[in-house]
């Protein structure tokens, strides 16, 4: 962590200055080189307001800087946590429902216009704006405005006071060039060319293109951060993901974010390759549907049963199922929050793994095999119901069959259903699932919990509670996390509202990932940030005697 | 892969018992074809036996984190898989999903190829016009695309519902090659001479001509087995084909896919096992046209 | 010849409008819509989708939708992909020259194998060559074509990485080589993909040809021509080999669809930036515009394939010729 701050510290002074710097990694010969990274999937756009994927945003975010960035501790409660980029200083009024944030005289687009209040300004608009449909529009409802102090300082307007204000702001709202966007219709965002061929203000700059093939950026060497040390870098993309890992193994690419199973042991055994083990926010859990799929106003016939759902959780052998999935990169999760966010707590009582007691359980529910068969049932109704598991989680799937076995052994007949990922989502949204075998990726911020779990979640329309898990009491105690005073406050409050998520058991908590990259090692990585692994990329370096031909190409533009 | 095979040219001959022993004794003559028979009889039988031969349950997972991916011992013959499944039982049990689905779709296929060809070829005129262009067109769209689109989108597919999309996704080919035979016999003299001495159009239909029109429609059904054996094998690694845990030769190899270089037993086992079965009824449908085409006899 | 080829389109147009209609009618029908991806991945809020179904005309009744689609269509408005953010019809222009050139390059490498074995098998009829060639060729035959593709890569990634296991091009290097090295580059990454589509083909085309060549060598012209006292490799070359040429030609016109079929799949696993990838990426991120698109171009792919081997084959045979 170390090391990342002095480098960031570094990046503020002038390239000049750092290069004197004789600690190795800035040493000047390591500046050029050409870096492939290997995706699984296309970006769809490079600005904003219209990206959807992250493919899409870990290339925009080489490309356009954030007013502040997230540090590496992932510490988004208040503003602490984050180090000025195209904002200079910031200051909250006293009231704190603002924030002016002063922008840094040195930045510029790189068409050379200096970057003014009124891009941070568009930046927020072309979210805000119900013509555009940015798919962010959600994440910036608590920001009432933005407006222009001067020509350099955007004031942010709030609705309330919360711990996430800054992340809201910061995190969410990416300045946009007023020069060349201000005059577009803003309801055909999607077809300009801008969109897919941005000018930015990012350590790198757009150059070219190709559709189902890659995107290339080169370094803006004349960055007022500093230029960063690779001369370019390619993403090279395909819709399939064991060929997005082939290319790095084949030593097509330089770089790939996630690479398992089988193929983690062939990069492993590949000697011009590196393996990085880094944590990521992903956790993935079997999700009851607590109402009845055809008739939501009644609660789910089996699962409305707290004391089944325990009996349920206790029947499955969490870390051997975990083992065997992902062998020692994955850990059980503890609550809804991951261990990588900064509002988690590994401190919380879980149910253990007991057949018995399961059984018992079951047996004084009055869910007995009555007729031999091997299933459980009650009144003539076997205890049976459905796994949803989307076709394009290796993982997921493979869960779904240990499960299944798991379940069946304390006598509970489980089907998979084995759904395309838009089949599953439809479903999801229109609660029509028993149970499903689901895996969320909250961003950063302290109320993503509260987006997810809480009965808000669950009843407004387009909610993500597919569940329906609706506790006063749980969403009494997010709410007042969120908006305590002080962070050591908000941690106990997080900490009582994770026990009642345990206790009430809406869902078996099953894994939390570990994320691996492989590289080859000619490339310097710096640490991966969990929620974006692409956040160090301007750090990255390739030593100048371990250059390959493409390392050699300098920054001339292709021939065409 | 599937080509088509172009329709044999239509010849007149009025169904008897002449023929279809005459090739019979030229089928039982023919080897190759025997030794194919065999082996499916065999693999039948195998499927029928299945609790029997099957050391193991096939979906029994003694113990997930210590017995997965064994290599082929005098315990596990094929090797255990990823959750500590004997594959060997799962090749065994798989036949029968595998030969299974197969089956009966391409029974629906055929049946429903056959009534489509009859009726276009009998009927003529515009219907057999409008009839043959829809063929066209499903034609000429890949059916792996149709097989993605309809499995994909339709969420999660019973055991049933995949052998009725195989089904009817399969008959196409079929329909064209009974239409032509039909069309070519229903101007022969029986066709008309029935007509002219009264018959209703669906009775020398049903009568007279289909049974002269089935021969290729049984060397069709021969080769389309093996064919969708591996359409289900295909699907099934794709992830849309039989649910788990249920074991289909597809499934087996998807299981055994991610696991190639570490644990090729998995995948390998079922792979030969589809293969040795694709090929004998590739053998006997070859088999089975020389017997019923006589011209083929062998001799120049 | 030019009834023949109004005739042709007449049915092409025909044909393209019943695939539209079928794939619109399976797309429109299923559950999911374009943007639900997004939502599971956390990156977008389902109020939006919502917001974006409306501002694209998906939550109209479905007979609405469909009449706007055949009246676009009948204006060659191809439509707009959401899951590649392009127009449709310039999507599929970058993917269609890429699928050609690896359908031709296997086309012809098969035939040209095919019909070779073919001949060879019918030349020296039941002979050890004849048994074994056709033996292999059964197995290759035989094979689930995602198996050999499968086999394909883990050899040649792993194994023996002499050729480029995906991709059209080198991503960095093709745009800084000259001429030659980017032929060179392109002909490198061709190599794997069109090698498996070619022994998925080979095998079917060898059968045809050994069949037809028996055929014709059963027919009278041969057996006068070798009662002329030819020698039986001059009549196997000189007559019987014109003579089942149309089935060859035919064959290929049969060919289009399994080509198209084996391209899907060879695409996927090779990474190769043609229209089966197209496809199958279109199927999974359920972009209607661009499968109903990749279907109606492969109809047309497929009448207009059929329509060159019919318009050969009347070229080939004079009876046809004069008509």
């Amino acid at each position: 962590m170390t090391t990342r701050r002095f480098t960031t510290a570094c990046l503020a002074f002038t390239l000049i200055a750092c290069s004197g710097d004789k600690t190795g990694s800035n040493a000047i010969g390591d500046v050029g080189g050409t870096v492939v990274i290997s995706s699984a999937g296309e970006p769809d756009f490079l600005i904003q307001p219209l990206i959807t994927t992250t493919a899409s945003k870990s290339v925009t975010d080489q490309l356009f800087l954030p007013l502040a960035e997230l540090g590496p501790k992932m510490d988004a409660m208040g503003d602490s946590g984050f180090e000025p980029r195209l904002a200079r200083r910031w200051t909250w009024a006293a009231d704190s429902l603002s924030i002016a944030f002063e922008l840094d005289p040195r930045a510029r687009w790189h068409d050379g216009v200096p970057v003014r209040a009124a891009d941070v300004r568009l930046g927020y608009d072309l979210i805000a704006d119900t013509l555009v449909h940015s798919p962010q529009a959600a994440n910036i409802v608590e920001l009432d405005s933005v407006t222009v102090r001067d020509s350099m300082t955007a004031v942010f307007w709030f609705h309330r006071r919360s711990l996430d204000q800054f992340f809201i702001a910061a995190y969410n709202v990416i300045p946009l060039p007023e020069h060349l966007l201000g005059s577009l219709k803003r309801a055909d965002l999607r077809s300009e060319a801008f969109a897919k061929a941005p000018v930015g203000n990012g350590p790198f700059r757009f150059v070219r293109w190709v559709p189902t093939q890659l995107i290339e950026i080169v370094a803006d060497t004349t960055h007022f951060l500093g230029r960063p040390k690779l001369d370019r870098v390619v993403m090279s993309f395909t819709n399939n993901p064991t060929v997005a890992v082939t290319r790095v193994l084949a030593g097509e690419a330089d770089f790939i974010e996630v690479i398992r199973g089988e193929q983690l042991t062939q990069a492993q055994k590949t000697a011009s390759l590196q393996t990085k083990v880094y944590g990521g926010l992903d956790y993935a859990f079997l999700q009851f549907n607590l109402r009845d799929p055809k008739r939501h106003s009644a609660p789910n016939a089996i699962f409305g049963d707290r004391a089944l759902r325990y009996a349920l959780a206790m029947s499955i052998d969490r870390p051997a199922v975990v083992k065997n999935v992902y062998d020692t990169l994955a850990a059980i999760p503890f609550g809804p929050a991951p261990r990588s966010l900064g509002i988690a707590d590994t401190n919380i009582k879980q149910l253990p793994y007991d057949t018995t007691a399961a059984k018992r359980m079951l047996d004084s529910l009055g869910w007995r095999d009555t007729n031999g068969d091997g299933i459980r049932d009650r009144r003539g109704v076997p205890l049976r119901f459905s796994i949803a598991v989307p076709i394009s989680s290796r993982p997921r799937q493979r869960m779904a069959v240990l499960l299944q076995e798991q379940f069946k052994r304390v006598g509970v007949d489980i089907t998979i259903e084995q759904l395309d990922l838009n089949t599953m989502v439809g479903k999801l949204m229109g609660r029509d699932f028993e149970t499903a075998l689901m895996s969320w990726h909250p961003d950063p911020s302290p109320s993503a919990i509260r987006q997810t779990w809480t009965t808000t979640a669950s009843r407004e329309k387009g909610g993500v509670n597919f569940g329906s898990y609706e506790s006063p009491v749980f969403d009494a105690r997010i709410d007042s996390a969120i908006s305590a005073r002080s962070v050591e406050q908000a941690r106990a409050l997080y900490h009582r509202a994770y026990e009642t998520f345990v206790e009430d058991q809406p869902v078996i908590l099953l894994y939390e990932p570990n994320l691996v990259a492989a590289a080859s090692k000619r490339v310097h990585l710096g640490d991966f940030r969990p929620d974006a692994w692409w956040a160090g990329i301007r750090d990255w370096y390739i030593p100048a005697d371990q250059r390959i031909d493409r390392d050699r190409l300098g920054l001339t533009r292709a021939a065409n | 892969m599937s080509i088509p095979f172009p329709a044999n040219a239509p010849r007149s001959r009025i169904a008897d018992a002449g023929p279809w022993r005459a090739a019979l004794r030229r089928l039982r003559g023919n080897r190759t074809s025997m030794i194919s028979l065999g082996v499916l009889v065999l693999l039948v039988l195998a499927a029928l036996f299945a609790p029997v031969l099957a050391p193991y349950g096939p979906n029994a997972q003694p113990d997930i984190v210590g017995l997965v991916r064994l290599r082929p011992s005098f315990a596990h013959p094929f090797g255990t898989d990823i959750f500590s499944r004997d594959v060997l039982s799962r090749v065994i049990y798989g036949s029968r999903i595998s030969l299974g689905v197969a089956t009966l779709a391409i029974l629906l296929a055929m049946s429903v190829g056959t009534a489509y060809g009859a009726i276009a070829g009998f009927a003529g005129g515009v219907v057999d016009a409008i009839m043959m262009r829809i063929i066209d067109a499903m034609l000429a769209v890949p059916r792996i695309l149709i097989l993605l689109l309809a499995l994909a989108l339709s969420g999660g597919i019973s055991l049933p519902m995949l052998v009725v999309v195989l089904g009817l996704t399969g008959w196409f080919g079929t329909s064209r090659l009974v239409r032509e035979r039909v069309r070519a016999l229903s101007r022969q003299d029986f066709a008309t001479a029935a007509v002219a001495l009264g018959a209703r159009d669906a009775r020398v239909l049903w009568r007279h001509v289909l049974p002269n029109a089935l021969s290729p429609v049984i060397v069709a059904a021969t080769l389309g087995i093996g064919n969708v054996i591996v359409l289900e094998a295909a699907l099934s690694y794709l992830g849309i084909g039989v649910r788990p845990p249920h074991a289909s030769w597809g499934n087996i190899i998807q299981d055994g896919a991610d696991h190639i270089s570490s644990a090729w037993w998995i995948a390998l086992f079922p792979g030969l096992a589809m293969l040795v079965t694709v090929i004998a009824f590739n053998l006997l449908g070859d088999g089975l046209r020389d017997a019923l085409d006589p011209r083929d006899d062998g001799r120049p | 010849m030019r009834r023949l080829l109004a005739a042709r389109a007449a049915q092409a147009v025909v044909v393209v409008l019943i695939v539209a209609t079928v794939v619109f009618a399976l797309t429109h029908f299923a559950p999911g819509d374009p943007f639900a991806a997004a939502v599971e991945s956390g990156n977008m809020r389902p109020a939006q989708r919502d917001a974006l179904r409306a501002q694209y005309g998906f939550d109209r009744p479905i007979p609405v939708q469909y009449a706007m689609y055949v009246r676009n269509l009948a204006r060659g408005d191809l439509g707009w992909s959401f899951s590649r953010s392009r127009p449709v019809a310039a999507t599929i222009a970058t993917a269609v020259p890429n699928t050609l050139l690896l359908m031709a390059t296997a086309l012809l490498l098969s035939l040209a194998l095919g019909v070779g074995a073919g001949l060879l098998q019918a030349a020296r009829r039941d002979s050890i060559a004849d048994r074994g060639s056709s033996a292999l060729l059964l197995v290759f035959y035989s094979m689930p074509d995602f198996w050999l593709a499968l086999m394909m890569v883990l050899a040649f990634a792993y194994a023996l990485p002499i050729f480029p296991v995906s991709g059209m091009v080198d991503p960095v290097m093709h745009e800084y080589l000259g001429t030659w090295g980017r032929v060179v580059d392109r002909v490198r990454h061709l190599v794997l993909p069109a090698t498996t589509l070619t022994l998925l083909l080979t095998a079917a085309v060898a059968r045809h040809q050994r069949a037809s060549l028996l055929d014709a060598a059963r027919a009278d012209f041969t057996r006068t021509a070798r009662a002329k006292g030819l020698s039986a490799g001059e009549v196997l070359l000189r007559h019987t080999l014109r003579n089942s040429l149309g089935t060859t030609i035919t064959l290929v016109g049969l060919m289009f669809p399994a080509l198209l079929g084996g391209a899907v799949l060879v695409e996927t696993v090779f990474g190769w930036p043609g229209m089966g990838q197209l496809a199958t990426s279109a199927i999974t991120t359920r972009d209607y515009s661009l499968i109903t698109a990749t279907a109606i171009i492969s109809a047309v792919m497929t009448v207009t394939g059929s329509t060159i081997a019919d318009v050969l084959t009347a070229i080939a045979d004079p009876r046809m010729r004069d008509r």
